[in-house]
């Protein structure tokens, strides 16, 4: 910094403004932390505590965890489904945006470029929603309507065409002279992919693993459209239709669920994030 | 094994930059991704753009009839479809400014954060919101703004003493504060996504810019101005494209707070054909198929001006 007189007066100010900066940063951090805090002691809260609105209860009552998930009959069937669900999805979009992103980066294939500009073009049409009577459709011509499995086809293209983009400007990064250098070795595309390029789009991946993870988890549109049974049903059609009443139903409990329900992606997320972050960078800003 | 040298490999690549295995057989490893592109995005859209000619019903066993534009020319005379395109236009106007501009702000102060281990940890705490799937995420604010256990009127009524019980605002259910309290929270789930986006658009411009400007006596001011924000430009634009059309085509938290209730202003044109394809007796597919259509299209039409609005300007 500067030797001047006005050294300490300049040291003074930018101190200031780093103090301000902190200040402000932490009223959004809080803004964006306290509605799930509250969320989070809503569920440990005593019943009669609920209900009164106070914000910190009198009484706590940590029992809510264990009676959703033994007493409520058909919530560990949700749970299973959801996990079910989001699993399969994520592992075929995966597969689908890594041989995706490689061919269109790596490998010669015949209309390629028009494959490309439909992804681009299908993330600006309101694709979800325009779709949704064909799609029903289409599942109710296959039997699978009201079933859980079902939901697993379309979710695979709800984040399918960003996949794939992200994937394409992950493998970009890596030079052709390595696919060559392979080839010239004698691997085929495939060895290439699984033996040269794999390790080298980890944090690329992680971003498609938990886009897609989320979206599968949460999804709601499809799920309540194509479903009808509580049992076939995922945990944000049950979450999104209960209000609270009595017994089973009653808030502190809903609370229980919605928490159960919001932590694997948190969780999955707190282990992935350094990958998340450097794959975010870069690839998925240039997608 | 063949011995190539680095040099042979690398002028070949430079000589045929794409010309890899030229080969159908490579289509094997778009197959996937095009299978399901087209059996569950392409086919619907043009079998839904298909139904909106005809009469076609679910339930119906009369054969389906093509009845040309018909169900347009009804569309175009139905107030309840302008209601609703104009509902969603006043929604995305409440949303998309604080959206775009809340997290560039924040973006600009966390990215002067030079403590390593007090940057990450700001960061992951503005990606916990977006790891929430967007449905729970409604259900949350659903509770916040609830009239019995919500902390929103709680701190209103009982905490600051604004409002009494009677007065206390219903924030949800179809009210004139519905819309701008889906938008508010929609701002809120968006905010940490946006300003990470933001933040990885910051780390790309050089340090360098800066230190130059600052040498020639820019303010902080004039450098936010004339470095931060034209950089930021094309991720801007991604943005802004991206979020109208979310917020044009919002659809599962109007179902979730305000049902079907054609007065309620959460009723856009995305309720409405779910209304008329699903919920109403009748099941008009075909007449909701068409309401989907120009919804969508009147979407393009924006979308369009907007890519125009924002194409690169430094060509």
């Amino acid at each position: 910094m500067h030797t001047t007189a006005s050294s300490t007066h300049y040291r003074q100010r930018a101190r200031m403004g780093v103090i301000l900066r902190h200040v402000v940063i932490n009223c959004f951090v809080l803004i964006i932390l306290l509605p799930l805090a509250w969320v989070l002691l809503l569920s440990i809260k005593s019943i009669p505590d609920a209900y009164t609105g106070t914000l910190w209860p009198e009484n706590f009552d940590f029992s809510h965890y264990g009676y959703v998930l033994q007493k409520i009959e058909t919530l560990p069937r949700n749970l299973f489904n959801s996990i079910y669900v989001t699993l399969s999805t994520v592992l075929i979009t995966g597969i689908c945006a890594v041989l995706g992103g490689y061919a269109l980066v790596h490998l010669k294939v015949p209309g390629q470029r028009i494959v490309l500009l439909m992804l681009l073009a299908s993330l600006y049409f309101p694709v979800r929603v325009v779709s949704l009577i064909s799609i029903f459709e289409i599942q109710r011509n296959l039997g699978l309507i009201n079933t859980t499995g079902g939901l697993i086809l379309p979710y695979v293209t709800l984040n399918l065409a960003i996949s794939i983009l992200i994937m394409r400007s992950i493998f970009e990064q890596i030079p052709h002279e390595l696919v060559d250098a392979s080839r010239i070795d004698g691997c085929g595309a495939w060895r290439t992919l699984w033996t040269v390029m794999l390790p080298l789009i980890t944090n690329g991946l992680a971003v498609v693993i938990i886009v897609n993870f989320v979206t599968a988890w949460g999804e709601y549109l499809l799920a309540a459209t194509l479903t009808n049974d509580q049992a076939v049903r995922t945990l944000p059609v049950v979450l999104a239709s209960a209000h609270g009443g009595m017994g089973q139903w009653s808030w502190p409990r809903i609370a229980a669920v919605y928490v159960i329900a919001i932590t694997p992606g948190i969780v999955v997320f707190g282990f992935a994030q350094r990958l998340f972050f450097k794959g975010l960078i870069e690839g998925a800003l240039k997608a | 094994m063949t011995t190539t040298t680095p040099e042979i490999s690398l002028r070949r690549a430079e000589a045929k930059p794409r010309q890899r295995g030229s080969d159908m057989a490579n289509w094997l490893f778009l197959l996937p991704a095009v299978f399901f592109f087209i059996s569950y995005m392409l086919y619907p859209i043009l079998r839904v753009l298909f139904i909106s000619f005809t009469d076609y019903k679910y339930l119906s066993q009369d054969p389906v009839q093509f009845i040309g534009v018909r169900n347009y020319v009804e569309a175009f005379a139905d107030p309840i479809l302008y209601a609703g395109l104009s509902r969603a236009a006043q929604f995305t106007l409440m949303f998309l400014p604080g959206t775009i501009l809340i997290p560039l702000v924040l973006a600009v102060l966390v990215d002067r954060v030079r403590h390593e281990g007090v940057a990450t940890f700001y960061r992951i705490i503005l990606l916990i919101p977006a790891v929430i799937p967007g449905p729970l995420i409604f259900v949350l604010w659903k509770w916040m703004y609830d009239f019995q256990i919500g902390p929103i009127n709680y701190i209103l009524v009982n905490v600051l003493g604004i409002f009494t019980p009677q007065t206390a605002p219903q924030w949800l259910g179809g009210t004139s504060l519905t819309l701008p309290a889906v938008a508010l929270f929609e701002i809120w789930w968006g905010l940490g996504y946006h300003t990470v986006f933001f933040l990885a658009g910051l780390a790309a411009i050089p340090r360098e810019l800066y230190e130059a400007a600052r040498i020639d006596g820019a303010n902080e001011w004039n450098l936010l101005w004339r470095i931060t924000v034209p950089r930021l430009r094309p991720i801007m634009a991604v943005l802004v494209v991206l979020r109208f059309g979310s917020a044009m085509a919002v659809i599962d938290e109007y179902l979730i707070f305000g049902g079907f209730n054609r007065a309620s202003p959460t009723y856009t044109w995305t309720v409405y054909m779910y209304d008329l394809a699903f919920k109403l007796g009748d099941w008009l597919q075909g007449y909701a198929a068409a309401i989907g259509w120009i919804g969508a299209l009147s979407m393009m039409i924006v979308v369009a001006g907007l890519l125009y609005l924002f194409r690169p300007q430094d060509g």
